[in-house]
């Protein structure tokens, strides 16, 4: 099965499960949570399911293409099932089966793994889930998202669609997996994390970076004060992206960094409760 | 009768499971205490789905008399004895027969009255209340809510088993309701399985490929390990924290042993048994304490039949392997010197700065540490090893196994040819870990790791970070204890109060509290630790408050001063000493302090016991400025004889004030000499309750 095999299989069988496939979102994420059809879909009572694959960036983790584990830019096949249903784990297990994966002659395990991320003020408790040692998956009940509590409470599965890739082929080597039949990924992307490792560790701007990191919170700011909270938000993933990539030049000192991300997450907070018409956030 | 609980819920943590039962198996200890059902056996057990309670108790509670009391003697009956309308009334409403009707005396007078049976409620119907209280009640240090349910707990709840004397309770929990029923392995033998009793249950699991029992488990385990690495005349590394986890983290343990490419045994054995453990949760293999290229890791899973887990394992372990020969090779070529320059963007503390910060406080710590211990030897390699001991938390190794740390930075320094002294007072440095964690074995790694512990706890409290009940965010107990062990592992010999001053004075504005509060804090803290580290050493509690009670300018005299005082407690002078000293104290209570002048002795016996005391006192002092507070003890013992001459024959209240005085300022030299020792006053003995004081 190659990786468009895998993300096929993975579509039909959520689809199977009542969700609706989103498109890819346009705009650079760190993880699958952070797009829109997450991060505002898990707020409010509305019951939602959702899946999608969803590029995400960490700029940190470029290795020039030289590391057979290790990319800037992976793929996460992301789903959102709210409320949780109760026998989640169960159809977890049944979307692993529905790609041939024979679990008698495996080891599959929840292991302990709470999962956050400050700068949406978001966290959830759940597991990694490793198959023969593999960490294949993160299994989360999101309890808070936007530093609101969720009710009802959500389920987000996240794949890790090379990970899983390289235990369906059994290779050894990322760049050695089959995207399709004729296309190899590192065909389709060994250039990119050679290209992107450069930029991100010495070749981007420092400067520009900051200033688009302080253009986009502006934005940000102004946009929430119109009450256009879609845009708001995209300023405020273009932020943390920027942030990101400041990181990886290494240009940001302590306390920067702190102070730096409680603005995302501020912005973010306030975004959350207005959507959900709370009220106005200091 | 047989009692049966089962909780079913998704994978626990190993470390909710172990609160879990100890809660469970005391809640249902005191509810049935509570409720007076007798407990003939009792025992919890889990897996990581399943929180299980069994045991054998009484049917139900015993059969009781009581007694129903009605209206007083003299309205219920006539002065004929016989009953009145109203006594009639009461049995009438009562339904018994009026001639079981007694007099009965209580305390307001008599009063009409009968004794009845009360049955006792069986034990079923307490299980039905006190269950869901039981388990509603447990707590986690996490919890979380799912789906729409109103409930918090360590993760969702699956069902309720719930027998007892081979019928279900009838009660709820978690929204279900309580049944004989559950389910097997969640990949194996999902099906589901009736147990009336803890036989038919543990052996329904069996049967569907779930061992109940953490100890079976562990068996399996210790078993299968023996089996794989019999041939190969090795063993598994010992872990038993990881052993642990590893048992509550499977229903069906199965040992698959794996190897590794002999190539990476040129990695360090830190990193290989790191690499190993953290993440994959594997056993490492030695022979003759020589790492070989295997490893041993816990499936849950009943047969490995095609090499699947193994082969999977070893391909997840190779890449591993592979990213620390890289990080490996990578942060070797930057000089750790080099790296230390980026730690002023590494975060210590919010409010206490960067890495860079801590690493500049700690040159000047680990050299006046030095300086006050008289390590002149040591003192370039301590500073040294200072300014290098955090470069290692930017290394990709130590990024990635953040247990590495320290360690880590001594093995790179020793690659790049450091001194040994240097290398190995940082691979040291964060050592001991805990009260059983062996001390740095190095002078300079001592040094080094007193100086990082004392300055993040001095910090921490600086900046109002408290420890409370359970919490400790930074890991000031676990420093305090790393602080006392080394210094009376090594008996340092430094001022306790003046290295927090040192701290202080390094930490310049930094902090939010104020210089003296902060002492204060630390020094009452650390009293507070060494009580616990000495009571935890056997000493008993009122010898080891005697021995704070001089307080601890030095931290080594505290055990000291309780060495000497539980060495001579069964010495016959010992009891007869500490009444007498008490008895100086109880003299002295509240009265202002007072000159003893020798010209105005009265008595024979008092010139006697002053210059007895002069020679005491100068032949004790010495050894007590040593330390040596054994020794010194047995020369104040010599005091004895004279002071119960002194008191037969002296009346220290004197009528003449002079005389009183002076005879006060005798005893209140006595006192201020004994204080050198200990805090007499808080030790407890036997003769206390007959002996008072005269005086």
């Amino acid at each position: 099965m190659a990786l468009q095999d895998l993300i096929l299989a993975l579509h039909r069988f959520w689809a199977g499960q009542g969700c609706y496939l989103a498109q890819t979102y346009d705009v650079e994420v760190g993880a699958g949570t952070m797009t829109p059809d997450t991060f505002f879909r898990v707020l409010g009572p509305r019951p939602w399911r959702v899946g999608y694959v969803q590029p995400s960036r960490r700029p940190d983790d470029g290795r020039y293409g030289e590391n057979p584990n290790r990319v800037q830019k992976h793929l996460q096949y992301q789903v959102i099932m709210k409320p949780s249903p109760a026998d989640i784990q169960d159809v977890y297990v049944r979307s692993l089966r529905s790609l041939g994966i024979a679990l008698e002659d495996h080891d599959l395990r929840f292991d302990e793994d709470n999962w956050e991320s400050p700068t949406i003020g978001a966290w959830g408790v759940g597991w990694q889930v490793l198959l023969d040692g593999l960490e294949i998956s993160q299994f989360t009940y999101f309890q808070q998202c936007g530093g609101i509590d969720l009710a009802p409470v959500p389920v987000e599965i996240t794949y890790g669609l090379e990970r899983l890739e390289m235990f369906l082929e059994q290779k050894d080597d990322i760049y050695d997996l089959d995207w399709s039949a004729d296309v190899s990924y590192r065909d389709l992307r060994l250039r990119e994390e050679r290209e992107f490792s450069e930029y991100n560790f010495a070749a981007a701007s420092v400067a520009m970076l900051r200033q688009a990191f302080n253009a986009s919170h502006k934005e940000a700011t102004r946009l929430i004060a119109r009450d256009l909270l879609l845009p708001a938000y995209d300023m405020c993933l273009k932020c943390s992206h920027n942030f990101n990539l400041l990181d990886s030049r290494g240009a940001i000192s302590v306390t920067e960094r702190v102070k730096m991300i409680s603005q995302i997450r501020s912005l973010v907070n306030d975004i959350a409760r207005r959507y959900t018409g709370g009220k106005d956030g200091a | 009768m047989e009692f049966l609980l089962e909780l079913l819920t998704e994978e626990l943590p190993a470390s909710h499971i172990r609160s879990a039962l100890e809660q469970i198996e005391a809640g249902l200890r005191q509810e049935l205490l509570a409720a007076r059902i007798d407990i003939a056996s009792l025992k919890t057990l889990a897996t990581p789905r399943r929180l299980v309670a069994a045991g054998d108790l009484a049917e139900g509670q015993e059969d009781r008399e009581e007694l129903v009391t009605g209206p007083p003697l003299s309205i219920a009956k006539g002065p004929d004895g016989a009953l009145t309308a109203a006594g009639k009334g009461f049995a009438r409403s009562q339904g018994v027969d009026e001639s079981r009707l007694e007099a009965v005396r209580t305390a307001k007078g008599e009063y009409l009255g009968f004794r009845r049976k009360a049955q006792g409620t069986p034990t079923s119907d307490i299980l039905a209340a006190a269950v869901p209280r039981i388990l509603g009640s447990l707590s986690f240090p996490k919890m979380m809510r799912w789906a729409e349910s109103p409930f918090r707990f360590s993760r969702p709840i699956h069902g309720l088993l719930c027998v007892f004397g081979g019928r279900a309770v009838a009660t709820t929990f978690g929204g279900f309701r309580a049944s004989d029923e559950t389910v097997g392995h969640r990949i194996v033998s999902p099906g589901a399985i009736k147990a009336a009793d803890f036989a038919a249950y543990r052996a329904a699991l069996e049967k569907s490929f779930v061992v109940v029992d953490p100890a079976d488990r562990k068996k399996m385990i210790l078993a299968q390990i023996d089996a794989a690495l019999a041939p190969l005349e090795a063993r598994a590394y010992p872990d038993e924290a990881l052993l642990d986890d590893l048992t509550l983290n499977v229903e069906h343990p199965l040992v698959v042993f794996g190897a590794f490419p002999e190539g990476y045994l040129g990695l360090p054995l830190e990193v290989l048994a790191t690499a190993m453990r953290e993440g994959q949760k594997l056993f490492s293999v030695v022979r003759d304490e020589k790492q070989l290229p295997y490893f041993l890791g816990v499936a849950d899973a009943v047969v490995d039949a095609k090499g699947l887990i193994r082969r999977g394992n070893e391909r997840v372990l190779r890449a591993r392997l592979a990213d620390a020969r890289f990080f490996w090779d990578q942060d070797r070529k930057v000089p750790l010197a080099d790296r230390a320059n980026g730690l002023k963007t590494v975060l210590f503390q919010e409010k206490l700065g960067s890495y860079e910060d801590k690493t500049l406080r700690l040159k000047k710590i680990a050299g006046y540490l030095c300086d006050k211990l008289a390590a002149a030897e040591v003192k370039a390699a301590a500073v040294e090893a200072a300014s290098l001991c955090k470069a290692d938390l930017l290394t990709e190794m130590v990024k990635e196994f953040s247990g590495l740390q320290g360690r880590m930075g001594g093995l790179y320094a020793r690659e790049e040819g450091l001194p040994a002294d240097v290398h190995r007072a940082i691979y040291e440095h964060y050592q001991p870990g805990s009260l059983e964690d062996d001390s740095p074995a190095s002078p300079a790694g001592a040094i080094l790791s007193l100086a990082d512990k004392m300055d993040s706890i001095v910090g921490a409290i600086g900046v109002g970070l408290q420890v409370s009940g359970s919490s400790d965010p930074f890991g000031l107990r676990r420093n305090a204890h790393g602080v006392c062990k080394v210094v009376l592992d090594r008996k340092l010999r430094f001022s306790f109060p003046l290295l927090i001053d040192r701290i202080l004075a390094a930490y310049g504005d930094r902090l939010t509290l104020g210089r003296a509060e902060v002492k204060a804090a630390c020094l009452d803290f650390f009293a507070g630790r060494l009580r616990f580290i000495l009571e935890k050493k056997g000493y008993r509690y009122d010898l080891v408050s005697a021995a704070l009670g001089p307080g601890f300018d030095q931290i080594v005299d505290a055990q000291a001063r309780v060495e000497a005082l539980d060495a001579l407690k069964s010495s016959p002078q010992f009891e007869p000493f500490i009444l007498m000293a008490k008895r100086i104290n109880n003299i002295l209570k509240g009265l202002p302090a007072a000159k003893v002048n020798p010209d105005l002795f009265v008595e024979k016996v008092e010139r006697e016991l002053y210059s007895t005391l002069s020679i005491v006192s100068s032949n004790a002092q010495p050894m007590i400025a040593r330390g040596d507070f054994a020794r010194a003890q047995g020369i104040l013992f010599k005091l004895q004889p004279v002071l119960n001459t002194f008191f037969d024959k002296v009346l220290v209240m004197a009528e003449d004030k002079k005389t009183r005085q002076n005879r006060l300022g005798l005893l209140q030299s006595i006192a201020k000499m004994l204080l050198g020792i200990a805090d007499y006053s808080q030790i407890v003995v036997e003769g206390e309750r007959t002996a008072k004081p005269k005086a």
